[in-house]
């Protein structure tokens, strides 16, 4: 159930009408049948794995606080196997094998084992390891009601595709609920407004044209096609993975549920540091506190400190999915941020000198896009050798998608130095009114496809 | 004082407290500015009943909005008149601005076989003037359209002595396209979708993705007719211009239509190979369309097209039950070159054969017409059969209608 079909905004609003409608108690009941059924009506049958993780990770928590040394350890060591575990062989069984054959056998091959990924698995293990690991460090007390913890990892709005929420983040709200504010459910449906806007205006309109270059870029060589085709994509996949993040905290929001912020402007960051701090800053803030932090972070040394980036982006660029492609971009983005760490050191850069700083930050995330993008590594580098060709060759996006990408850029300054969307909020009521009503007529007549296209963070 | 001690006497704070400076934090979260965007504080914090009731009211005004664009009949005195919606509300206008005369009125309504092969003026002056025909045929249209098109360009049943139905076979023998499912038909008819219309209209389509598709489509009709009012919108003037033209001249430009001149002359098959020889000259969109119709391919008969037919020619065949209009089935001219009888039996066909006030026309009627000289290409007739055709129409349903 796509967050931009009919279906689920029927769903949305049955399920927020029972929410208010049923007496306290029985809400949270409400809220983990409609998540599973949420679940479910994408495949069913794997229902049975969410909520065989819930089980493990439930219990392993719960002795984790009643057992002491050894048995402490244990608990967390079968809570990652079952987590990591499970994660690998979804999602990475079929590169590590066709990887592992290919050594061994160069050139053969290989039939790739029939394995479909869950939905949102990516996701709802690393909520899982987090609440885990902070119940192991001292940090999260235990669940003790097992529909409670359940809750927490199927909460439909984020189970999906996230953002990747902390346990504490959750039941800071979750124990101690109050209905929103008229202000809170004013930004949930102004999110949520926003949302779509992104992801069915903006995403799959680039869509068209990034899908046009990778589908075979070799047919179209040439130094504008690279860098169009590129920057498509990477706009592309900004709309869209912000766009379902901003419904998911919309709606979080209408629930009283307050998400952690996923994306904060990142195409306007001045470096690739500060690209890191508002580009999926969920699962940037769980890679720094559980695998950078872990690693020792920046207490070792200026080359451990690099080398623990680097690791940290290696497992970020696999945790997007079973390619080396995904490798080599976590690996781009780890040396760039080493070499950002051993020039300028950890500030931010401020004033007029961030506009080319902003547009060169720009530029090195979109070459990024394009190993992310690409089928296979050599795709990738005919791209690259492509964005450095003197040949110009065809520009992939036309007037409107062109003026549509400045129209975005103004408002993203505008929320960025003015606060626009708070703004807009707190206009008076026939302003805000006439922007909802004026926003569902664009989505109306300018949703760029014919069909529902899937979110493109939905694979990962 | 230092952020990380900030931080730590955050952390110290009560859970209620830390909530509400959240709270805080986001209402102010916002640099103190000037100009467009300067922060208001507003005279009453908004509550969650008054937000609830503004989304609401929002929803409301957004829907009434799209209503009066999309369901008030305004937006379509705009639409692109080549378009798919275009061409069907185009006869409906004429239909409608053209009130009924002393001279019995009859129409004939298919697809663009019949927009391309069958001359009104020509059938009327056939009639002595004292039949006037209607060509409501629209290209590419099909029953699940014409029942519509009938439905609000007739809404008494009562304006047309005769409709006639063109149709490419009476057999059901399934082809490869299978109708139920041709999702253009929502184009054709979102202007005379009600709301109403959108479950039972979206149920006919038979796939899911598709009936979900469609069920949006006609609710929100904005979704359907998105490219038309993106076209609008980056030329309003030439738009505004073209379609006033159309709706005052488009009926004359109609009736004076001659036909294609193209031709098919010296077209061969060969049976053996499934091969058509096409003579020299003859362009892609002639020779596309042959192949498919003298050689009809072989699909599973599952009975589709029966159930179609039942499903929307039965419509019309219901709506006109009480009325005084003769409805007349005829099968088209199927080909450029005479082709193989279908196995498959004509079940709709047989079904309303003997009901009152209903005509099937014998199927050999036009098939002398099967003949590459006629044919522009695989499917219509050209300059010289669209006389003849039309002339022989016109005979026949001036002597059913008038029996002379």
């Amino acid at each position: 159930m796509l967050f931009t079909t009919l279906n689920f905004v029927v769903f949305l609003a049955i399920v927020l009408s029972l929410f208010y409608l049923l007496p306290r108690p029985a809400r949270r009941y409400l809220l983990l049948a409609s998540s599973l059924f949420f679940y479910m009506a994408w495949n069913a049958k794997f229902v049975v794995l969410i909520l065989g993780l819930i089980t493990i990770d439930y219990f392993a928590a719960l002795w984790i606080i009643h057992k002491r040394g050894h048995a402490r350890r244990m608990a967390l060591l079968v809570s990652l196997c079952a987590n990591v575990g499970l994660l690998g062989w979804f999602k990475y069984a079929n590169f590590f094998r066709e990887t592992f054959l290919h050594v061994l056998h160069p050139g053969m091959a290989v039939q790739p084992l029939d394995i479909i990924l869950p939905l949102g698995i990516s996701f709802h293990t690393f909520q899982s390891i987090s609440y885990v690991i902070d119940v192991y460090r001292g940090e999260q007390p235990a669940i003790t009601s097992y529909l409670d913890y359940a809750l927490f990892v199927a909460f439909f709005p984020q189970l999906v595709a996230g953002p990747i929420v902390r346990a504490k983040e959750f039941f800071v709200d979750y124990f101690n609920w109050r209905a929103p504010t008229g202000e809170e459910w004013q930004r949930g449906v102004a999110m949520i407004l926003t949302g779509f806007v992104k992801k069915l205006i903006c995403a799959d309109q680039f869509a068209s044209v990034a899908d046009r270059y990778y589908s075979n870029p070799q047919a179209l060589p040439g130094l504008l096609p690279a860098w169009s085709g590129t920057i498509a994509f990477g706009l592309q996949i900004f709309f869209d993975f912000s766009g379902y993040t901003d419904i998911a905290i919309g709606v979080a929001l209408l629930f009283g549920f307050h998400f952690p912020e996923n994306f904060r402007r990142p195409y306007l960051a001045a470096s690739v540091t500060e690209f890191w701090r508002r580009w999926h800053m969920t699962l940037s803030g769980w890679l720094r506190d559980y695998i950078y932090i872990s690693a020792g972070g920046n207490r070792r040394g200026k080359v451990r400190t690099w080398a623990n980036l680097m690791l940290t982006m290696l497992l970020g660029g696999l945790w997007h999915g079973a390619s080396w492609n995904f490798i080599v971009w976590g690996g781009f983005h780890g040396a760039m941020l080493s070499i950002e760490r051993a020039i300028w050191g950890k500030g931010e850069r401020r004033g007029v000198v961030r506009i080319p700083l902003a547009i060169a930050t720009f530029l090195i995330v979109n070459v990024g896009w394009a190993f992310f993008r690409a089928k296979t590594l050599t795709a990738a580098g005919f791209v690259m050798r492509q964005m450095v060709s003197p040949t110009p060759g065809e520009m992939l996006l036309n007037p409107v998608q062109v003026k549509l990408a400045a129209a975005t850029l103004l408002i993203a300054l505008a929320e960025e130095y003015r606060g626009a969307l708070t703004w807009l909020t707190q206009s008076p009521a026939w302003l805000r009114t006439a922007a909802v009503v004026l926003t569902l007529l664009a989505i109306e007549i300018f949703t760029a496809s014919d069909q529902s296209l899937p979110f493109v963070y939905f694979q990962f | 004082m230092e952020l990380p001690e900030i931080q730590r006497a955050i952390e110290a704070l009560p859970i209620e407290s830390r909530r509400d400076l959240l709270v805080w934090l986001q209402a102010t979260d916002m640099p103190r500015g000037w100009g467009l965007f300067r922060k208001r504080k507003p005279k009453h914090p908004v509550t969650l009943k008054r937000a609830v009731l503004w989304s609401l009211v929002s929803l409301a005004l957004f829907l009434a909005l799209d209503a009066a664009i999309f369901r008030s009949g305004w937006y379509y005195n705009y639409l692109e008149p080549n378009s798919t919606t275009g061409q069907l509300e185009s006869q409906l206008f004429w239909l409608r601005h053209e009130r009924p005369g002393a001279t019995p009125e009859v129409a004939a309504i298919g697809d663009s076989r019949i927009a391309e092969g069958f001359s009104a003026r020509k059938a009327t002056a056939v009639s002595g003037d004292k039949l006037h025909f209607w060509n409501l045929a629209v290209s590419g249209s099909s029953p699940r359209g014409w029942y519509y098109l009938l439905r609000d360009g007739d809404p008494t049943h009562r304006r047309f002595k005769a409709i006639a139905f063109g149709i490419d076979h009476y057999s059901d023998q399934d082809g490869i396209e299978t109708p139920a499912t041709r999702i253009s038909d929502l184009n054709y008819v979102v202007g005379r979708l009600r709301l109403t219309d959108c479950l039972d209209f979206s149920q006919s389509f038979l796939v899911p993705d598709f009936q979900h598709s469609v069920f949006v489509g006609c609710l929100f009709k904005g979704v359907t007719l998105r490219r038309d009012v993106q076209g609008l919108l980056e030329n309003r003037k030439q738009r505004f211009a073209q379609a006033k033209d159309w709706r005052n001249n488009g009926h004359g430009y109609i009736d004076g239509y001659g036909g294609k001149p193209e031709d098919l002359t010296g077209l061969t098959r060969n049976s053996d190979t499934k091969t058509l020889n096409f003579p020299p000259g003859t362009k892609d969109w002639q020779s596309a369309t042959a192949l498919a119709t003298v050689f009809h391919a072989d699909a599973p008969q599952t009975g589709e097209l029966t159930a179609y037919r039942k499903r929307w020619l039965g419509r019309i065949v219901e709506m006109y039950k009480d009325s005084p209009t003769q409805l007349i089935f005829l099968e088209l001219p199927r080909a450029p070159l005479p082709t193989p009888e279908l196995a498959a039996r004509s079940r709709f066909i047989d079904s309303i054969r003997n009901r009152p006030k209903i005509t099937v026309l014998p199927k050999e009627m036009f098939r002398d017409l099967e003949h590459p000289e006629v044919f522009a290409d695989g499917l219509h007739l050209n300059e010289k059969g669209r006389p003849i055709f039309s002339e022989r129409l016109g005979n026949t349903i001036t002597e059913l209608v008038l029996g002379r």
